[in-house]
């Protein structure tokens, strides 16, 4: 098998502080493939995002660290490049999209320096090659009126608007890696599937993968090629869509599917997991997901389980299966 | 924009006029007048001379009338005579104005040029030993009240070193009254009012810096591989100074207000000290000219704010 385009190993990002060490991602494994789409699940504050950002190298400082673990990216560890280097690979080998449209761009600035600031800053481009290839990107992405709308502000767009001015900036380099941490949470459900569909196209135009993270399930069966579940930092299962779909193993992402209301079915109350996700400064010794697990045995609490292929390419995190 | 100016330029008629009204009859409530002070024992009958200076004066006419009588001739440019000075009113305010201009002018500069700076570089190492010790000397500055530093330097530099004049607003010799003069001799007062006000700047800069380096569109300039440097000078430091212009545009309505304390201690013949000397004579004309040159700078001061407003922040718009 090809070299995976991105490969995570035994990542570890940490919160330091003088009392308390928060461990919010604590070990994770996952490999990207080119043009895969991988999608990693959790619900808040399994460390999705810190993953992402980990992967960028922009963890909250100071407080935040990388305590360990590799990112390898085209067969550089990217975890050692100085910060001059990972410059470079920001915003032209990997690219990033966050969650709300509305913060992540500058209000004082125009689309159009925003869009073309990644450009003159990766590519050698003067400033007029590079507005005419903002505009070239931003109705690539279906953004109409693109010639005005360059010189126009944040504010005086839709959210749906923004977001496909915030991916025509994330792809405008073309980059191999596109991260998108919770694209679609903060729109309404028909602008999230065209934003879907949009993400889907980039992949099938510019061969570029992407890491999309979310908690709706919805989304990864719309997308995903490879499913990552992570749990407290955790990943649990790592398996391609189709698999998880189908004959999901660890306990947790069974109550995850348990908890997706169904049109055929008709119940008096939504499934919910109970019981919370256990504090990330004081993660028990066992598995951490025990407390809340419905097939629970007493040497759960014992051992951390470990990762391990219970069939070819479907990893689970459970000694139960 | 040229509307709403104008229609801002409009609505401060009637604001002028109403402080106009007020100031005029606080002014004739307080005891006394310019001429109740006269005690020449060479006069015979000085109850005569003050009736017939006050009768001169229109003193003894109804209030509304004085008023009247007074905002007529003001509006055609006619602004009196100062009844302690005996001479005419914008004889007075003219040379004023320009010194307490040229004082609050430097002092601006001086806390501007150092205040911002030193408050970004704060904030790009927040609570590392610069910032520490940069930040208490600040509040140390910002504890004490600017007459204190005035007296420290007129010591330090008047009257122990001998390198600038203890007081005055030009000095004597061939360059009286040149610019360099005006600015040798308002350093020592500029410097006393910017100590204080370039920390009070200096710690709104570091907060506002950190507050908009935390923000979401910060985090999107870094994901696009942008440089440290030039993610605060392009997207940090526009942000930030937007909330400073509110300070800007009260500092530019002080700025022909003078500071009345410090013009006292260095006795320099600005806004200030002119006003003072008008109240504590009674002295009517002057009085109201120097309320409405204040009003008027105030106003403007904050007209100058909402522009600035407009235009760093494309989101603020006057249609």
């Amino acid at each position: 098998m090809a070299e995976p385009l991105l490969a995570i190993k035994d990542l570890k990002t940490y919160f330091i502080s003088k009392d308390m060490e928060v461990r919010a991602v604590d070990g994770i494994d996952i490999n990207v493939n080119e043009r895969q789409i991988v999608c990693i699940v959790g619900e808040s504050g399994c460390g999705k995002s810190m993953t992402s950002l980990s992967i960028m190298r922009l963890v909250p400082q100071p407080r935040g660290k990388i305590v360990g673990g590799e990112v390898k990216f085209a067969g550089r560890d990217l975890l050692k490049l100085t910060e001059k280097q990972m410059t470079d690979v920001r915003g032209n080998d990997i690219s990033m999209i966050f969650q709300e449209p509305m913060t992540a761009l500058n209000p004082v600035l125009t689309i159009g320096e925003q869009i073309t600031e990644v450009l003159l800053r990766h590519r050698n481009l003067t400033k007029r090659e590079a507005m005419a290839k903002a505009v070239e990107m931003l109705q690539f992405v279906g953004v109409p009126r693109a010639a005005e709308i360059v010189h126009e502000y944040p504010h005086q767009l839709s959210g749906g608007l923004r977001q496909r001015v915030m991916i025509a900036m994330a792809m405008v380099c073309e980059p191999k890696l596109l991260i998108a941490d919770e694209p679609t949470t903060a729109l309404d459900v028909t602008i999230q599937a065209q934003v879907l569909e949009l993400m889907k196209k980039m992949r099938n135009d510019f061969n570029t993968a992407i890491i999309l993270i979310t908690h709706d399930l919805g989304v990864v069966a719309d997308m995903a090629d490879h499913v990552v579940v992570m749990y407290a930092g955790q990943v649990v299962e790592s398996v391609n869509a189709d698999d998880l779909f189908a004959a999901p193993l660890h306990p947790y992402t069974k109550a995850l599917m348990e908890s997706i209301p169904s049109l055929e079915e008709e119940k008096e109350t939504l499934y919910s997991i109970p019981g919370t996700v256990p504090d990330a400064a004081a993660y028990p010794v066992g598995c951490r997901f025990a407390d809340r697990c419905p097939i629970k045995q007493p040497s759960c609490y014992e051992s951390m389980p470990l990762l391990r292929e219970v069939k070819p390419g479907h990893l689970v995190r459970c000694d139960l299966v | 924009m040229g509307t709403y100016i104008t229609r801002r330029l409009l609505g401060m008629i009637p604001m002028l006029f109403f402080i106009t009204v007020a100031v005029f009859l606080m002014m004739h409530a307080a005891p006394g007048n310019a001429f109740n002070s006269i005690m020449n024992p060479a006069i015979k009958d000085p109850q005569a001379l003050i009736a017939s200076l006050e009768a001169q004066n229109f003193l003894n006419k109804p209030l509304w009338w004085q008023y009247f009588h007074w905002i007529g001739l003001f509006v055609t440019g006619n602004w009196g005579f100062s009844f302690a000075q005996h001479a005419p009113v914008i004889d007075l305010v003219g040379p004023a104005i320009q010194n307490t201009l040229i004082l609050s002018v430097m002092a601006e500069i001086i806390t501007l040029a150092i205040g911002i700076p030193l408050g970004v570089l704060q904030s790009r190492k927040p609570y590392s030993g610069f910032d520490y010790t940069t930040s208490v000397v600040s509040f140390i500055l910002f504890s004490v009240p600017y007459f204190i530093f005035a007296i420290l330097l007129i010591y330090l530099f008047a009257i122990h070193l001998r390198i600038f004049p203890a007081q005055g607003a030009v000095g004597t010799g061939p360059n009286a009254g040149s610019l360099l003069d005006h600015i040798y001799h308002a350093l020592l007062p500029a410097l006393s009012i910017s100590l204080v006000s370039l920390a009070f700047y200096s710690r709104n800069t570091r907060g506002s810096m950190l507050e908009v380096s935390r923000k979401d569109y910060v985090r999107t300039a870094y994901a696009k591989g942008l440089m440290e440097g030039k993610v605060f000078s392009k997207h940090v430091l526009r942000n930030a100074l937007i909330p400073l212009i509110t300070f800007f545009g009260l500092d530019i309505g002080n700025l022909v207000g003078g500071a009345v304390i410090l013009e006292g201690l260095f006795s320099y013949q600005g806004m200030g000290l002119l006003t003072i000397s008008a109240v504590n004579n009674r002295d009517y004309n002057v009085i109201m000219a120097t309320t409405i040159i204040f009003a008027v700078a105030v106003l403007l001061g904050n007209l100058l704010a909402d522009i600035l407003y407009a235009v760093v922040d494309p989101r603020i718009r006057y249609n």
